[in-house]
């Protein structure tokens, strides 16, 4: 929770720094461009989810960690 | 998470947005718990093998209603004019959907049957990775045997893929932590954490994964120091907090150090002269596991110890008479956090035969090279069998610290 309450507060300036290195085989949604699907399990019933079955609606995707 | 979920919260209720969270962590129920804790009412999704392939996290990405990014740099203040109030075209080229996507907008498990006989036929390593993400995703604990072999041939077909040796840690810990397990699963797990991570040192997702087990002086923060106080919040709430699988300790609530610490006073040797009995049935089997696995000379590593009732002699702990004590020797020039563990029995059952679990720090000293032997010993009263004989026995624990000499190269910086 430490680690959290620093961040936020200096969440536009860390989101910067944490651009993701444009490399192959890593992660880097560019603006204007589609975002890659995804299906992955839920974490409370293991349900099948993904990006698509979202489409029509906006969408905040948040990838996070407990710690 | 908190900020945005606070923030969202009167959006999604509206209907103007969905939230939509990603957890590359490996126990999924302690996420589970922490949005139960933090009231997320915004579904979640497990990617403990970081498929997405993100270096680190928190990432968050404003997707508007065709599927396209328009924002990576986000603030609450501004979210609304700049992205919730605005009308966006469907303005970016289309993506190359699979099948499955086109026609199913709610998506199924994935067929495990036709993504092995892909693979065997195939051959390719690819396709092996692709069978094995989907048993650790979606074949529960029954697949993991599946998984690893799957990621093993990956492996052998493409020895370069460091995603495929992150993934292949991660499924022997979760075997590790199921009732497959193997021996060494743990360690097996640090070790392609630490292969995968020698070929990419910028990704975070798989550092993090090793410093959660790892020592105090590589921390970046306590993982899971925030678990018991969730307990409790959700508990004053007049809920009942999410039960864990595995619930975190040692390494996992550790508070970062900038120094090596050790206990004090010294505790003494609860059998110097080694006159108890030893345990040479195996009644109790022992393993240990070093996160590092190995090294250099002046470091630190951190050692756990599990100890496990031998299930085929029907062992048990007798829980009525004194704890499950151990005991590590330090050799000359070396330093441990703490020489004397003692492990109290759960629930004040008579018996029982969990796995118990310790783990403390060891430094090396500057000029250790080599493989070098930490003694320790463990001592347990144990039953053999039902109604069988119970015996205060000793076990004898060989930790073997390989040290990596340090290159004039590393001594000059």
């Amino acid at each position: 929770m430490r680690f959290w309450n620093s961040l936020i507060s200096v969440f536009s300036v860390v989101l910067a720094s944490l651009a993701i290195p444009a490399a192959a085989e890593t992660y880097s949604p560019r603006v204007g461009e589609r975002h890659l699907n995804f299906t992955l399990p839920a974490i409370d019933d293991g349900r099948p989810l993904s990006l698509e079955q979202l489409r029509g609606k906006k969408v905040l995707l948040i990838q996070f960690a407990s710690w | 998470m908190p900020v945005w979920h606070n923030a969202t919260r009167q959006w999604v209720a509206d209907g103007k947005l969905t939230v939509l969270g990603i957890t590359q962590e490996q126990h999924p129920d302690r996420c589970r718990l922490f949005s139960q804790w933090q009231q997320f009412d915004w579904p979640i999704v497990w990617d403990p093998i970081n498929s997405l392939e993100s270096t680190a996290v928190p990432i968050i990405v404003a997707i508007d209603e065709h599927g396209i990014v328009r924002s990576t740099k986000l603030r609450p203040e501004t979210f609304e004019q700049e992205f919730l109030n605005v009308t966006f075209r469907d303005d970016a080229p289309p993506a190359a959907t699979t099948v499955a996507d086109a026609n199913n907008r709610r998506p199924a498990k994935p067929d495990l049957a036709a993504l092995r006989d892909r693979a065997e036929q195939s051959q390719t390593a690819r396709a092996f990775r692709d069978w094995a993400d989907a048993c650790v995703l979606w074949g529960g604990e029954t697949e993991v045997d599946a998984a690893i072999k799957a990621y093993l041939q990956a492996t052998r077909l493409d020895a370069d893929d460091a995603n495929v040796l992150f993934r292949l840690g991660v499924a022997y810990r979760l075997r590790l932590d199921s009732e497959r397990r193997e021996p060494a699963d743990f360690q097996r797990a640090v070790e392609h954490w630490e292969q995968a991570l020698a070929r990419n040192p910028n990704q975070y997702i798989w550092r993090r994964r090793i410093q959660q087990f790892g020592p105090r002086l590589d921390k970046p923060y306590s993982f899971y120091d925030w678990v018991d106080q969730a307990r409790r919040e959700i508990a004053a709430r007049g809920a009942t907090p999410i039960a864990l699988t595995i619930n975190p300790a040692g390494a996992e609530l550790a508070d970062p150090a900038r120094a090596f610490a050790t206990e004090s006073p010294a505790a003494e040797s609860p059998d110097p002269d080694g006159k108890i009995q030893r345990d040479a049935a195996w009644l109790i089997q022992s393993e240990v596991t070093l996160v590092p696995s190995r090294l250099r000379a002046g470091g630190t590593t951190r050692v756990h110890i599990a100890l496990t009732p031998n299930a085929v002699l029907k062992a048990h702990w007798n829980n009525e008479a004194d704890p499950l004590l151990v005991w590590v020797e330090v050799p000359k020039g070396w330093q441990v956090s703490q020489q004397r563990h003692s492990v109290v029995p759960p629930d004040k059952q008579e018996t029982s035969t969990e796995i118990r679990r310790i783990d403390f720090e060891v430094q090396a000293p500057a000029d250790a090279t080599g493989t070098v032997k930490l003694p320790a010993y463990a001592l347990y009263f144990v039953c053999e069998d039902e109604n069988g004989e119970c015996l205060y026995l000793r076990q004898d624990i060989s930790i073997d610290v390989e040290v990596l000499a340090v290159t004039d190269k590393e001594e000059s910086q």
